[in-house]
């Protein structure tokens, strides 16, 4: 036996401290200068950085030691079997279940619930989030078992969007794309790409860096789609509360 | 106390339905060996753990730091101001990143001729240009649609100069600068400036938004890096 567990552990903690540091250094020029928060606040704030820290490396350990290498593993072992098929379907239901397990999502979705005051419910966004993302992993199992271009899923998705964009309300459009980029997190990302280089590496014809490209874009998108469709059922079904006009 | 309790709730609902999905795989199709399994788990604990303190972290610092700044530049009567400080932000969060790294190596390697340092800068250029720009936006009152379809307009348009390889590429760029720890920070900004500048309308719309039309820049900073390097 041979577990990792602690393995490149400093190199992440220097990762996570280098990507917070930046923040930390823009907060502190504000309190300097403008904000002047008491102490005691201060120290809180404080707090709550350093738990952002530690958690978001602890977080990281996990994707690199726990789920990249049995990711890549599964996807190996997935891609051999005869019937590759099965690879859309389970696709979908890695890129559902990941979702769930993505912290910016999670930020995401109670921002939009506190703002539009439950209108919008955390919950409907998650499961909104994660079907979107879901379809677009199933969307690149294809994409790697078939070969076609990235460019025949991305002209028709966005000319989607654009057309969806037309019939929403600017609040549903918002949100929408920011949803894009916050699916794009650590576990997806990490997870799924190693899933997918896995499976492009026993595939004849396909090099796992090149066909590993490409598949964020792709989760960058259908969430995108998914919530101006959520949006579209929410005001097709008399909006309750919303009294935005159309964009 | 209460709020510990529920993150932990919260952390489990998010962590166990991948985790149980992965488990069935292994008991049905894939049979990796025990060792492997165990290591899965060793992830599972680091992930749960580091999500909980995360989660609780941001709601003390993150948050409520980005809202307190984006509530008080509006009352500062100075949109260049508001302005700058997107733009910075904008450097600050995208340089820090280290999936922009990655992926600054991966483009090394596929292009071999451009250097992951002249990437990092323009995937950030890009992007605090395009924050900026959200800025101006929630301050001048621009419909976002006319920001986000001119972009992706620009967008689609330089793609038919992008050599081939470079197109997946720059749109993963997009994905990858909005990483777990600009995404808190950067919705609460936008929320908080909104929240001052639109208290006569539905200020909820205004505050979002601003991470989509950042991930517009670096897929064109990318593009524009591709045409020049062809």
């Amino acid at each position: 036996m041979n577990i990792h567990i602690f393995d490149g552990f400093l190199g992440i903690l220097g990762e996570v401290g280098m990507a917070l540091i930046p923040l930390i250094l823009f907060f502190a020029v504000f309190q300097v200068f403008m904000l002047k928060l008491p102490f005691q606040q201060l120290k809180q704030i404080a707090f709550g950085f350093f738990l952002t820290f530690l958690g978001l490396a602890l977080f990281l350990q996990g994707v690199h030691v726990g789920f990249m290498p049995v990711g890549e593993l599964m996807g190996e072992a997935l891609g051999q079997r005869s019937n590759t098929w099965i690879l859309i379907p389970i696709g979908f239901v890695l890129g559902f279940v990941a979702t769930f397990a993505e912290p910016a999502v999670r930020v995401m979705n109670e921002e939009v619930d506190q703002t539009t005051s439950g209108y919008i419910s955390a919950r409907v966004m998650l499961y909104t989030l994660s079907i979107g993302v879901g379809a677009s992993i199933a969307l690149s199992m294809f994409r790697i078992l078939s070969g076609i271009s990235l460019w025949y899923f991305i002209i028709p998705g966005y000319l989607l969007v654009f057309i969806l964009v037309y019939f929403s309300n600017k609040t549903f459009t918002a949100i929408a794309f920011d949803s894009g980029g916050v699916a794009t997190g650590p576990m997806t990302v990490t997870f799924i790409v190693s899933v997918a280089v896995g499976v492009a590496s026993v595939t004849d014809g396909r090099d796992p860096l090149i066909d590993g490209f490409g598949m964020i874009a792709l989760v960058a998108l259908t969430p995108i789609i998914a919530v101006l469709i959520l949006g579209l059922i929410f005001s097709s079904k008399g909006g309750k509360k919303t009294n935005d006009a159309k964009s | 106390m209460q709020q510990v309790k529920d993150t932990l709730k919260e952390v489990v609902y998010a962590i166990l339905p991948v985790t149980i999905v992965i488990i069935i795989l292994q008991l049905t199709l894939i049979r990796l060996p025990i060792e492997n399994l165990i290591q899965f788990l060793v992830g599972v604990a680091f992930v749960g753990s580091g999500f909980f303190l995360f989660l609780l972290g941001v709601h003390a610092g993150l948050l409520p730091v980005g809202e307190k700044i984006g509530r008080m530049l509006p009352r500062t009567n100075k949109p260049w101001l508001i302005i700058g400080t997107g733009f910075l932000l904008g450097i600050a969060v995208t340089v820090a990143e280290p999936d922009v790294r990655v992926l600054a190596n991966q483009i090394d390697r596929v292009s071999g001729e451009i250097g992951s340092g002249i990437l990092i800068l323009s995937v950030s250029l890009g992007l605090a240009i395009f924050v900026a720009l959200a800025m101006v936006r929630t301050i001048y009152n621009v419909p976002l649609s006319y920001l986000l379809i001119g972009g992706y307009v620009l967008v689609f348009a330089l793609s038919f100069f992008v050599p081939p390889d470079f197109i997946s590429i720059s749109f993963d760029a997009g994905g990858v600068t909005t990483g777990p720890m600009a995404v808190p920070f950067i919705l609460a900004l936008g929320i908080g400036v909104a929240s001052v500048l639109r208290k006569d309308t539905t200020g909820s719309s205004d505050g979002f938004g601003l991470i989509g039309l950042a991930s517009i820049g670096p897929i064109i900073a990318v593009m524009i890096l591709g045409v020049l390097y062809q």
